[in-house]
C-alpha cells in the first residue's frame, strides 16, 4: 500500500535536532550524542556560539518583559524550542498570572517535552505546527481556545526565521499572521544575520554545519528584517544586534560587536 | 562596619555579590537580570559568610550554596570555576571578615560548595536526559499512533466509497473473494446480489447532482440499516452489491434482496424533496466451489440486466440456460464484422408482384448470413443484436451496396425492371452521411434512383426527428422511393404521412391473414374492411399500397378487388435468387 503524503514521520534521535542542539547552547541536558555532535562542531566554526544563543535567549526575556509591561497578556510563541530556563510563561506569568502562553514547535520531541513542562498550567499549551502553515497555527483549536485575537496578541518569531527559506515566502507567512491581530499587538522577531560583517568564512561553515540537522541556515541582513516588520510600527531602538536592544545594563550591551541574531520588536498601530 | 557585612535577606547587594555576579554572568544563560542575580548572590554571600564563622564548622552550609548556585541556573563548569576564584580571592577581603584559622576554613568551605555544587549539576544533568528520553518517547509513541491511525484512515479510504462512506468494490472484491477461497464450515454456498436504482438518472437531471448525491447517501444508510449483517457495498453510480455469505439455498439471497427492495422503496425526505424511488435486483447464488469472484459478479450483474428490461422494480434469478443463450446471441453479434471480412453474408430477394398485371415490380432484399458453424441463419437471428450494438450500420451498409449492385446487374435482362427494397434502420437513418452514402452506392452502381426503395418501419417514422426527414426529403428529390414497412402494427399517426416523403405503404401481413378466413366470418370482415380504408387512405395521400403476407390466391383476389396496388408473400414467390424471380412466370 502506498504511504499517504500526510503520514506523519517517525522519530529520529539520530539527526540532530535544532531544538536540542540550542538546549545545549544554552547549557542545558536536554540533548542526544548527534545533537551534541553537530553543536561542538557548530561551536568550533563560530565559538561564540553558545555566547550567541544566550544573548538571544535574554532579547527574549527582555521583550517578555517588555511586553507584559506594556500591558499585553497573550503570547504566541512560534519555534519556542525545548523549554529550558527562562521560559515565555514563566516570565508573563510571573507578572501576571492570567497571562496566556501558546507555544508552537515542529519538533515533536520539543512538543512531547513543552507538554510534561506544561501539564496542569491552564494559561499555557503546546503545538505541533510548522511556521510556515500560519493559517494551521491560527485555526488550531488550541490556539483559537487559549488566545483572544480581539485583544491584542504578541507574537514571538525568535531564532526561528533563519530556518525558513526566501522560498517558503517569510513575508506572506508574517503578512499573514498580521491580518488575524488586532491594533495593540506587536511582533517580536530575531533571527541569524551577518549583517555588515566581513566574511570570515564561519558564515559558510555554519551552513554546512546546519545541513547536517532538520533544518538548514538561511542567514538574512537588517534591511531583509527591517521589510519583515512590513505593517508594524518598530518599537525603539529598532532593528539591531540583540544585546543592544533595551539593555538591562550599558554594560550588558557589550558583546555587540560578535552578535549573530539580529532583532526588534514590532507594534501594530491603529 | 562596612555595610554590607552579614547583611539580613534583601539587603542591597554589597561590592562581594556585585563582583561574584560579574564573574559568573555569561558562564551560562541566566533567565533573570543582573539586579535579580546580584540580590540571589546577596543571600548567598550571607550564608558563606555565616558558614565561616560558624563554630562547629557546618559542612551542610556549603554545600546547600552549591545546591542553590545551580537551580539559580548559575549551572556551567565554568560557573564553579569562576565562582571558586572570588570566593578565594574576594570574600575575605570584601566582607572584612576576622575569621580564626581562615585558612583552613576557607579551603573546607570551598570544598563543600565544590561538592553541592557538583551533585546538583550531576543531579540536573540526570534529569534533564530523563527528560528528554521520556519526551522522545512519548514524541516517538505519539508519531507511532498518528502513522498507524493516518494508516488505518489511508485504509479505510481506499476501500471505502467517499459519498457514502460504504465499502467500495475494492472491499467488496477481497470479502468476495475471501469467503470463496476459504469458505469456514457451513460456508459452502455463497449468494451476491447486484442492486441498482431504476430511474435515477431522471433524479440527477431533473434535480440535479446534488439532490442525486443525496438520495444515494439516504439509499445507503437504509440498506446499511436493513441488511446489517450482510456487507453492502457501493460499486459506483447508483450500482450497490450486497453480499450473502453462508446461504442454505436460493431462499436466503432472495430474501436478502426483499429485504433490500422494501428498503429502497420507502419514501426519503432528500433536501425538501420526497422521493420514490424503486429498484432492480440480479441475484446469484451458488456453491463456492467451481466459482469465482468475476463470475460471480459477471452473472450477478447480466441477471440485473433481465429484472430491468422486466420493468424494474424487482429481483431477477440468474439462470443458467438464459444465461447461456444470451450469451451465445453475443458472442454470434461479436462476430458480425469478421463474417463481414469474409463475405459470410448473401442477400436473397422476394418479389412485390402488381395485382392489376402481375408484373414484378420491385423485389425487397433479404439479408442472409452463411454462418461456418450455424448453418445458413434468418435476419431475425442477428439483426435486432446488430440493432442493440450499432453493428447493424455496417452491416446494413453492405447490404444497400449489395442490393445496388446486384440490382444493377437486372436491368440488362428487362427492359421495366424491378426496383429493389433495402430496409433502413433507425441508426442508419440517424446518421449524417445516409445521403452522400446512398449517392455514393448509386453513383458506383449505376443503379437510377428510382429503382431504389427504402423500407422505414413505421415505428422509425415516429421516432423521426428533424434531420433524418430531411434526410429523406432530399433522397425523395433525388427519385429515390421511400416505403413505410409494417403500416398499422405500431401506433400510427396519419399526421405523419402527410408530412413526409413517402411514396409508399406496405401494409403488415396480420391484416392479410384475416383475409383467409371464409366469407361471412365477422372477424375476416373487419380486417377487409380495414384494409380497404387503409388502401382508400393512401391513395388520398398518393402512396402506392403493398400487402404484405399474401399466401392465397384467394386473398390476392379479395386484395385486388379492394384496389391494393401490389402483394408480397409465398403466394407471389418466396426469397430466393433474385435470378429466379426474374425468370419466373407471372402469379397473378
Ligand atoms: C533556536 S530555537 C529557538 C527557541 C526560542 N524561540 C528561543 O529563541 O529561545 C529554534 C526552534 O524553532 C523550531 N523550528 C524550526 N523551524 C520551524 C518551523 N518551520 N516551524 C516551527 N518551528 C520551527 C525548532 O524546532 C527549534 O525548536
Amino acid at each position: 500500500m502506498q504511504r499517504p503524503d500526510w503520514a506523519p514521520e517517525t522519530i529520529d534521535i539520530e539527526r540532530p535536532s535544532v531544538a536540542r542542539m540550542y538546549d545545549y547552547y544554552l547549557g542545558g541536558s536536554h540533548n542526544f550524542a548527534a545533537d551534541r555532535a553537530a553543536a561542538r562542531a557548530m561551536v568550533e566554526a563560530v565559538p561564540e556560539a553558545p555566547l550567541m544563543a544566550q544573548a538571544n535567549r535574554a532579547f527574549l526575556r527582555r521583550a517578555v518583559h517588555y511586553l507584559a509591561e506594556a500591558g499585553v497578556r497573550q503570547f504566541l510563541d512560534i519555534g519556542s524550542g525545548i523549554p529550558t530556563v527562562g521560559n515565555v510563561h514563566e516570565i508573563a506569568q510571573r507578572i501576571d498570572p492570567e497571562s496566556r502562553v501558546v507555544y508552537v514547535d515542529v519538533d515533536p520531541v520539543a512538543v512531547a517535552h513543552s507538554q510534561e513542562i506544561l501539564a496542569g498550567n491552564e494559561r499555557a499549551v503546546v503545538v505541533q505546527e510548522d511556521l510556515r502553515r500560519p493559517e494551521a497555527i491560527l485555526r488550531h483549536p488550541d490556539v483559537t481556545r487559549l488566545l483572544d485575537f480581539s485583544e491584542p496578541v504578541a507574537v514571538m518569531i525568535v531564532a526561528v526565521l533563519h530556518f525558513v527559506p526566501d522560498s517558503d515566502r517569510p513575508e506572506e507567512i508574517l503578512r499573514t499572521l498580521r491580518a488575524a491581530l488586532t491594533p495593540g499587538s506587536h511582533l517580536v522577531l530575531s533571527q541569524a544575520s551577518d549583517d555588515g560583517r566581513d566574511d570570515t568564512g564561519e558564515r559558510a561553515e555554519a551552513e554546512r554545519v546546519y545541513r547536517r540537522t532538520d533544518s538548514q541556515l538561511f542567514i538574512r541582513g537588517r534591511a531583509e528584517l527591517t521589510a519583515l516588520f512590513d505593517g508594524f510600527e518598530l518599537v525603539d531602538p529598532g532593528v539591531v544586534w540583540v544585546p543592544q536592544w533595551r539593555p538591562d545594563a550599558p554594560d550588558q550591551a557589550e558583546n555587540a560587536e560578535r552578535a549573530v541574531f539580529m532583532g526588534g520588536v514590532g507594534r501594530l498601530g491603529a | 562596619m562596612p555595610d554590607d557585612v552579614a547583611t539580613p535577606a534583601g539587603r542591597r547587594p554589597g561590592v562581594f555579590a556585585r563582583a561574584w555576579a560579574k564573574a559568573v554572568s555569561g558562564t551560562s544563560y541566566l533567565p533573570m537580570t543582573q539586579a535579580q542575580l546580584e540580590e540571589v548572590l546577596q543571600r548567598l554571600t550571607d550564608r558563606l559568610a555565616q558558614a565561616l564563622r560558624a563554630d562547629p564548622f557546618d559542612l551542610r552550609i556549603g554545600q546547600q550554596v552549591g545546591a542553590e548556585l545551580v537551580q539559580s541556573h548559575i549551572a556551567s563548569a565554568e560557573g564553579l570555576g569562576r565562582t571558586v576564584e572570588v570566593i578565594q580571592l574576594r570574600l575575605v577581603r570584601d566582607l572584612d571578615l576576622v575569621v580564626d584559622d581562615v585558612e583552613d576554613r576557607m579551603a573546607r568551605l570551598l570544598a563543600t560548595v565544590a561538592t553541592g555544587y557538583a551533585r546538583a549539576l550531576r543531579d540536573r544533568t540526570l534529569d534533564e536526559q530523563e527528560s528528554i528520553r521520556r519526551a522522545a518517547m512519548m514524541a516517538r509513541a505519539h508519531a507511532e499512533r498518528a502513522l498507524r491511525d493516518s494508516e488505518a484512515r489511508f485504509r479505510h479510504q481506499a476501500t471505502h466509497d467517499p459519498l457514502t462512506d460504504l465499502p467500495n468494490r475494492t472491499l467488496f472484491t477481497e470479502r468476495l473473494t475471501a469467503a470463496i477461497t476459504t469458505p469456514g464450515r457451513g460456508a459452502d454456498r455463497v449468494g451476491v446480489c447486484f442492486l441498482d436504482l431504476d430511474r435515477f438518472k431522471v433524479v440527477n437531471d431533473s434535480l440535479g447532482h446534488q439532490v442525486g448525491d443525496s438520495l444515494l447517501v439516504a439509499v445507503a444508510q437504509r440498506l446499511r440499516r436493513a441488511l446489517g449483517e450482510h456487507l453492502v457495498a457501493r460499486l459506483g453510480g447508483d450500482e450497490f452489491v450486497i453480499l450473502v455469505e453462508r446461504t442454505a439455498g436460493t431462499d436466503d439471497a432472495v430474501k436478502v434482496a426483499e429485504a433490500a427492495l422494501d428498503a429502497v422503496r420507502e419514501p426519503a425526505l432528500v433536501d425538501g424533496h420526497e422521493l420514490t424511488v424503486s429498484a432492480s435486483i440480479g441475484i446469484v447464488e451458488r456453491p463456492v466451489s467451481g466459482t469465482s469472484p468475476m463470475e460471480l459478479m459477471r452473472a450477478a450483474d447480466s441477471t440485473l440486466h433481465w429484472a430491468k428490461a422486466a420493468g424494474g422494480a424487482r429481483w431477477s434469478l440468474f439462470d443458467p440456460d438464459r444465461n447461456r443463450r444470451e450469451l451465445a446471441r453475443y458472442a454470434l453479434s461479436a462476430a458480425i464484422p469478421a463474417a463481414l471480412d469474409r463475405g459470410e453474408f448473401y442477400l436473397d430477394y422476394q418479389p412485390l408482384t402488381s395485382l392489376r398485371d402481375g408484373r414484378v415490380l420491385g423485389m425487397e432484399a433479404l439479408v442472409r448470413w452463411r454462418h461456418p458453424e450455424l448453418g445458413v441463419l434468418r435476419p431475425d437471428s442477428f439483426i435486432p443484436l446488430a440493432e442493440e450494438t450499432g453493428l447493424i450500420v455496417r452491416l446494413g451498409s453492405w447490404v444497400l451496396a449489395e442490393a445496388c449492385r446486384e440490382a444493377g446487374t437486372w436491368s440488362t435482362t428487362d427492359a421495366d425492371a424491378p426496383f429493389v427494397s433495402v430496409n433502413l434502420a433507425v441508426r442508419q437513418l440517424h446518421r449524417p452521411d445516409l445521403v452522400p452514402e446512398v449517392r455514393g452506392v448509386l453513383g458506383r452502381t449505376g443503379l437510377a434512383p428510382d429503382r431504389l426503395q427504402l423500407e422505414i418501419t413505421e415505428s422509425t417514422m415516429m421516432s423521426t426527428v428533424v434531420e433524418p426527414v430531411r434526410a429523406l426529403r432530399v433522397l425523395g428529390d433525388l427519385g429515390v422511393r421511400v416505403a413505410i414497412d409494417d403500416f398499422g402494427t405500431g401506433y400510427c399517426n396519419l399526421a405523419y404521412l402527410r408530412d413526409l416523403p413517402v411514396n409508399e405503404m406496405k401494409v403488415a401481413g396480420e391484416f392479410v391473414t384475416g383475409l383467409r378466413a371464409p366469407a361471412g366470418d365477422p372477424g375476416g370482415r373487419t380486417d377487409e374492411r380495414i384494409l380497404a380504408s387503409l388502401v382508400s387512405l393512401a391513395h388520398a395521400l398518393d402512396l402506392t399500397v403493398t400487402a404484405e403476407g399474401v399466401e392465397t390466391a384467394h386473398q390476392a383476389e379479395r386484395l385486388r378487388a379492394i384496389g391494393c396496388d401490389a402483394g408480397q408473400g409465398w403466394h407471389f414467390g418466396r426469397p430466393g435468387p433474385a435470378r429466379q424471380h426474374l425468370t419466373h412466370a407471372p402469379a397473378a
